[in-house]
């Protein structure tokens, strides 16, 4: 079966493929259910083919398609070893659950088919990324995700929003994108070759630490733009402009989680540099309390799981930061379940509420909508880390691995610790001014519970985010076991052992999450003049936390200049926002500096001959000379 | 009395082409048949030219493998080369042809009676060009570059009706001509120096000899590169790419433009590398600065363009930039594999193009484009991937050119070029993504369209070379690295 793995990646593609150009020919549900098929089938064949690594014992295997650049070692091969076998199972499962989903969400788009086509595209891009058997694949997989999120973000491209988030997505992850060339260049330069299996052999006697911290800190500016880590996270609470499966799918589920792939994959390069770990989790736990501030004083219910998803993602960094690389990889697993659950039932409430996303006009929604509200509760208490659901047992491993670690890395500790609080904090805030309360919705709005092929990934995702952390606990380390293959090289940082640190540490954890849970439930399941009055009680921190700092300002007034915005803002009046979408800030720069050449162009003969002879006496004046 | 020896076989394909053409002339007038006979007979000449070029490329690879003798490739009183070179040259030029005459053939069918005329010219531009690839002579290559360009003149203005293209045709040929004058000037005084005309003899003159005071030498090189330059459209000698791209019916404008690229850079690889080769120290930086200026020109003013033929045009002349940084590495078979690759993408952009706004057209606003994802997902996905190839994607043929010839720059000590030339990569990139994004993000203006048969093919031909050369570049890569001159 190993063998026939190509096919996770063929199926989405082949099914992105006849969309694109049977699509139209299509009734709605039908593409919907054939992209859904395509990467379901994706999903049984990773199940499959990864049987070997359950039953265990086994190591991971290349397997070779084609020769692509010999020349650079970029091969188009595929390594199947438990660590990508777990994430195209993540991406596979619940990208299929997120495809039916969509089914019901997308229902009665005018572009319903191309919605899918992208959708499937991603996929495929996705699973190029985490397959990838060499760092030119993951590259081209890494390129790929980003256009597909930027065609997602845009897809409702006529809101002027959407086109604005889309190009913002682009620039920043541009940004990200250089700082992993780089570093892929100093490996090419260092190794002779991009592919995994030599580098990472050779590493230890190859690499000196200095290059290995350089081309680590190069590789985590890549991931911090793709993860959306400080300080380059600001895209993605506007990604949000896009579909919510969309949402669900590439900005919680997957793709955001490709920086910590690339951590965990590049572990033997990590292992030489405690530089390099230490900043990765340092840049983790920053962001995890930063946008979980942020988190706490959103109103819109998107906002909120955007930034709640920047902060988990900064917990996964802490992780493979500590070189806890399990314990990061099992979070990114059950944050998967539970974060794609939370979006989906978010995308459950907009939908009933009429695309409604502002908290504060939702409330008693409980008996509207029940099966949203039980699955979206499952999940708010997962991610508090509430045992024994998914999250308490990966968030848990992540601080006690921390904490083991000790030195620096305890403070880090207990930054994770006060995070876990506040998140607990913000996501009882959330499905209590959702659920609870007294309704208080615009007029004509009438919410309903949504069709069957909306709620049942829910239960399934629900499912999933009660039992999905039982497969690594401490009394049994079935994941452990499953991942060890792929971390032979590396040293794991573990948790302290022995059940009397467990159960202090345990207990700390979730005494912050019911500590935090039960003052939101206090502070909100009360009359909106009480809670509006609880708010300002926190002024004027309140209002930074709901601007979000005002990070967004300070880029656009330190790092787009003053004369750009001019430019900004006459291009959104005049300028089809869409076409600005491609060509972003830096590139109005450049069309700028073109505009001003454009005159020579005038048209007329003699100015073109005049050109080429100036052109011909300064080729041969420069010949001459550069030869006397 | 002393019978030279003739080599037939060197100008058998040429002759098959210029026989082609008198008899598609001859044809028309005595029978005046349907378009489709003259195809016929076009197609037959085209076929008899492809297969005394491999049989060409057999001999020249026997030739290299110690089976016959080095000495046979240059044949016809040493006037012209069988070389691998030359033939990979030629061949691309005959695939290029057919495919241009397959992606034109709605407006040529539309020509009525004048269609023959047409057909002719092209058959004699690419005998033109042919011979300029393969020419061992100077003169050879300035007669070869006339032949070619003066049946290109006349192809930009076919369509007598519209004043646009009679204006791109003038405008062509006036600044043609300058460019030929300029060109063959720089031949004399290379003459003037080195007493050869042979680019082989030039080459023993100067491992043989040091010149003192090489001044009239560098003016003649100097004045060489700027007539080559404008055939291929390098910037600063590119202003009447854009115009005539624009103005000469659409049909046409991606054979004319890749032929002329294809024979340019054939001539400008051949003449610095092999035969001024022991000068390069004089002409590589003025190379250099005409490709950093190309790259970085062209994906500028191509950023800012409103139609998107005259955006083609401006991407076209960077492309020339970047080919360029290939003959700065001394990569003859990087350069080869460059233009081959991209002579294919730009023919079948031109087919899309004159598929959406009419074969005869001239001015295609890039408006024209809006939603075409969905009045024709054909059309636009095979544009899509001809313009991410020439953007230069990983898993396509642009990628695989791009990076052999940066390659090859960057190991001859030319790193600042390089750099320049990502960075116009990059930009180049976003040209690109501007068509696509407004091909498939933007609403559906217009009804569903209608593809010509033949456009279709001749853009899933170039799509699938794209794609098949871009996943597997091998066998391409092979042949050309197995395509050295002389």
């Amino acid at each position: 079966m190993t063998e026939l793995v190509w096919l996770v990646i063929a199926l989405p593609l082949a099914g992105a493929g006849f969309l694109h150009f049977a699509g139209k020919y299509l009734r709605e549900p039908l593409a919907g259910w054939l992209a859904s098929a395509a990467i379901g089938g994706s999903f049984v064949v990773a199940a499959v083919a990864a049987v070997p690594f359950i039953q265990g014992g086994e190591h991971g295997t290349a397997v070779s398609l084609w020769d692509w650049m010999p020349a650079i070692g970029a091969s188009m091969e595929i390594l199947w070893d438990p660590l990508s076998a777990l994430m195209a199972l993540v991406v596979t499962g619940v990208g299929s659950l997120i495809h039916i989903f969509a089914i019901g969400y997308m229902h009665g788009d005018e572009r319903f088919h191309r919605f899918f086509t992208y959708l499937n595209l991603f996929a495929a891009s996705m699973l190029t990324l985490v397959l990838a058997g060499n760092y030119a694949m993951l590259f081209l997989g890494w390129e790929l995700v980003g256009l597909c999120s930027y065609l997602l973000i845009g897809f409702w491209f006529t809101r002027p929003t959407a086109a604005a988030a889309a190009k913002k997505a682009f620039i920043v992850n541009r940004i990200g994108d250089l700082g992993l060339m780089v570093g892929l260049m100093l490996v090419f330069t260092t190794f002779g070759t991009l592919s995994y299996t030599g580098i990472f052999e050779r590493a230890g006697d190859e690499l000196t630490s200095g290059l290995a911290t350089a081309i680590g800190l190069l590789f985590l500016v890549g991931a911090a733009g793709k993860s959306a880590q400080v300080p380059l996270y600001v895209w993605l609470p506007d990604a949000m402009e896009g579909p919510t499966p969309v949402s669900a799918l590439i900005h919680a589920a997957t793709m955001v989680t490709a920086g910590v792939y690339l951590v965990a994959r590049s572990a033997s390069i990590f292992e030489l540099s405690t530089v390099a770990q230490v900043t990765v989790a340092t840049v983790g736990a920053a962001t995890a309390i930063w946008a979980a501030s942020i988190a706490l004083a959103q109103r819109d219910i998107k906002r909120v799981l955007a930034y709640s998803t920047v902060s988990q993602l900064g917990y996964m960094f802490l992780a493979v930061g500590a070189t806890a690389y399990v314990a990061g990889i099992f979070h990114l697993m059950t944050h998967a379940f539970f974060k794609a659950l939370l979006f989906l039932g978010a995308g459950s409430v907009i939908h009933a509420m009429n695309d409604e996303q502002d908290m504060y006009k939702m409330g008693g929604l409980l008996k509207k909508m029940p099966v949203t509200a039980v699955t979206m509760g499952i999940a708010t208490l997962a991610i508090a880390g509430i045992p024994p659901l998914a999250g308490f047992w990966s968030k848990d491993e992540i601080l006690g691995s921390a904490f083991e670690r000790g030195g620096w890395f305890s403070v880090l500790w207990i930054v994770g610790l006060v995070t876990a609080l506040l998140t607990a904090f913000y996501m009882t805030r959330q499905w209590v001014l959702v659920f609870l309360g007294q309704p208080r919705w615009d007029e004509g709005i009438e919410p309903h519970e949504s069709p069957r092929v909306m709620t049942a990934p829910l239960v399934i995702l629900a499912v999933l985010s009660v039992f999905g952390g039982l497969i690594n606990t401490p009394l049994r380390l079935t994941l452990e076991h499953f991942l060890e293959p792929a971390f032979e090289l590396v040293k794991l940082q573990h948790p302290p052992e022995g059940v009397g640190m467990f159960i202090l540490l345990a207990g700390l954890s979730v005494l912050a999450g019911l500590a935090g849970a039960a003052a939101a439930y206090l502070a909100y399941n009360r009359s909106s003049d009480e809670w509006r009055g609880f708010e300002g009680g926190f002024e004027p921190l309140w209002g930074a936390w709901e601007k979000a700092y005002g990070v967004d300002d300070i880029y656009g007034r330190v790092i787009v200049a003053p004369g750009k915005r001019a430019a900004e803002a006459a291009a959104f009046q005049f300028d089809i926002p869409i076409i600005d979408g491609a060509v972003n800030g830096l590139g109005r720069v450049f069309r700028d500096l073109g505009e001003w050449a454009r005159p020579i162009q005038t048209g007329y003969v003699r100015n073109y001959g005049a050109l080429f002879l100036a052109g011909t006496i300064v080729v041969v004046i420069w010949l001459v000379a550069g030869g006397a | 009395m002393i019978t030279p020896e003739i080599s037939w076989l060197a100008i058998l394909p040429e002759l098959g082409l210029a026989l082609g053409a008198a008899a598609v002339l001859l044809v028309e007038v005595q029978w005046k048949p349907r378009a489709q006979v003259l195809g016929m007979v076009v197609a037959g000449a085209l076929t008899i030219a492809l297969a005394f070029t491999v049989v060409q490329w057999i001999r020249a690879q026997d030739a290299v493998a110690g089976a016959g003798q080095l000495g046979d490739l240059v044949a016809f009183s040493r006037m012209i080369l069988m070389d691998g070179f030359a033939v990979f040259g030629r061949f691309a030029l005959l695939v290029t042809t057919a495919i241009g005459i397959t992606a034109g053939w709605r407006l040529i069918e539309g020509l009525g009676r004048r269609r023959a005329e047409a057909l002719a010219l092209i058959l004699l531009a690419s005998a033109g060009f042919s011979i300029m690839v393969s020419a061992n002579n100077l003169v050879m290559v300035f007669l070869g570059l006339e032949v070619g360009s003066i049946a290109l003149y006349v192809l930009a203005g076919m369509t007598r009706s519209s004043s646009t293209s009679d204006e791109a045709a003038l405008k062509y040929f006036l600044l043609g001509s300058f460019a030929s004058a300029i060109f063959i000037y720089g031949v004399a005084l290379i003459y003037a120096g080195t007493g050869q005309f042979e680019i082989l003899a030039i080459r023993s003159f100067f491992s043989a000899f040091i010149v003192t005071s090489p001044g009239v030498i560098l003016i003649g090189i100097a004045l060489m590169i700027v007539g080559l330059g404008f055939k291929v459209s390098a910037a600063p000698f590119h202003a009447w790419a854009p115009d005539v791209y624009q103005g000469a019916p659409a049909g046409f404008v991606g054979y004319m433009a890749a032929v002329a690229k294809i024979a340019g850079f054939a001539a400008i690889a051949r003449i610095l590398i092999t035969g001024l080769g022991d000068l390069e120290v004089n002409w590589l930086p003025v190379v250099a600065g005409i490709s950093a200026l190309s790259m970085v020109g062209g994906s500028l003013l191509a950023l800012v363009q409103a139609d998107i033929r005259r955006m083609l045009a401006y991407s076209s002349v960077a492309t020339a930039g970047f080919v360029m940084t290939g003959v700065v590495g001394g990569a003859t078979s990087g350069v080869l594999f460059y233009v081959a690759v991209y002579a294919l993408q730009l023919v079948g952009s031109f087919a899309v193009v004159a598929a959406v706004s009419g074969p005869a057209n001239s001015a295609s606003s890039m408006d024209e484009y809006q939603g075409l994802a969905t009045r024709s997902p054909g059309l636009a996905a095979g544009f899509t991937i001809l313009l991410l190839g020439m953007a230069g994607l990983p898993l396509t043929s642009g990628f695989v050119a791009k990076f052999g010839v940066f390659s090859d720059a960057w190991s001859a000590g030319y790193q600042w070029l390089v750099i320049v030339a990502v960075l116009a990569s990059v930009l180049a990139f976003a040209v690109y993504l501007r068509v696509v994004v407004n091909m498939y993000m933007s609403d559906a203006e217009g009804p569903t369209l209608e593809v010509p048969d033949t456009a279709r093919w001749v853009l899933m031909i170039a799509a699938a070379a794209t794609i098949i050369w871009g996943i597997l570049p091998g066998s391409l890569l092979d042949l050309a690295s197995s395509a050295f001159p002389l």
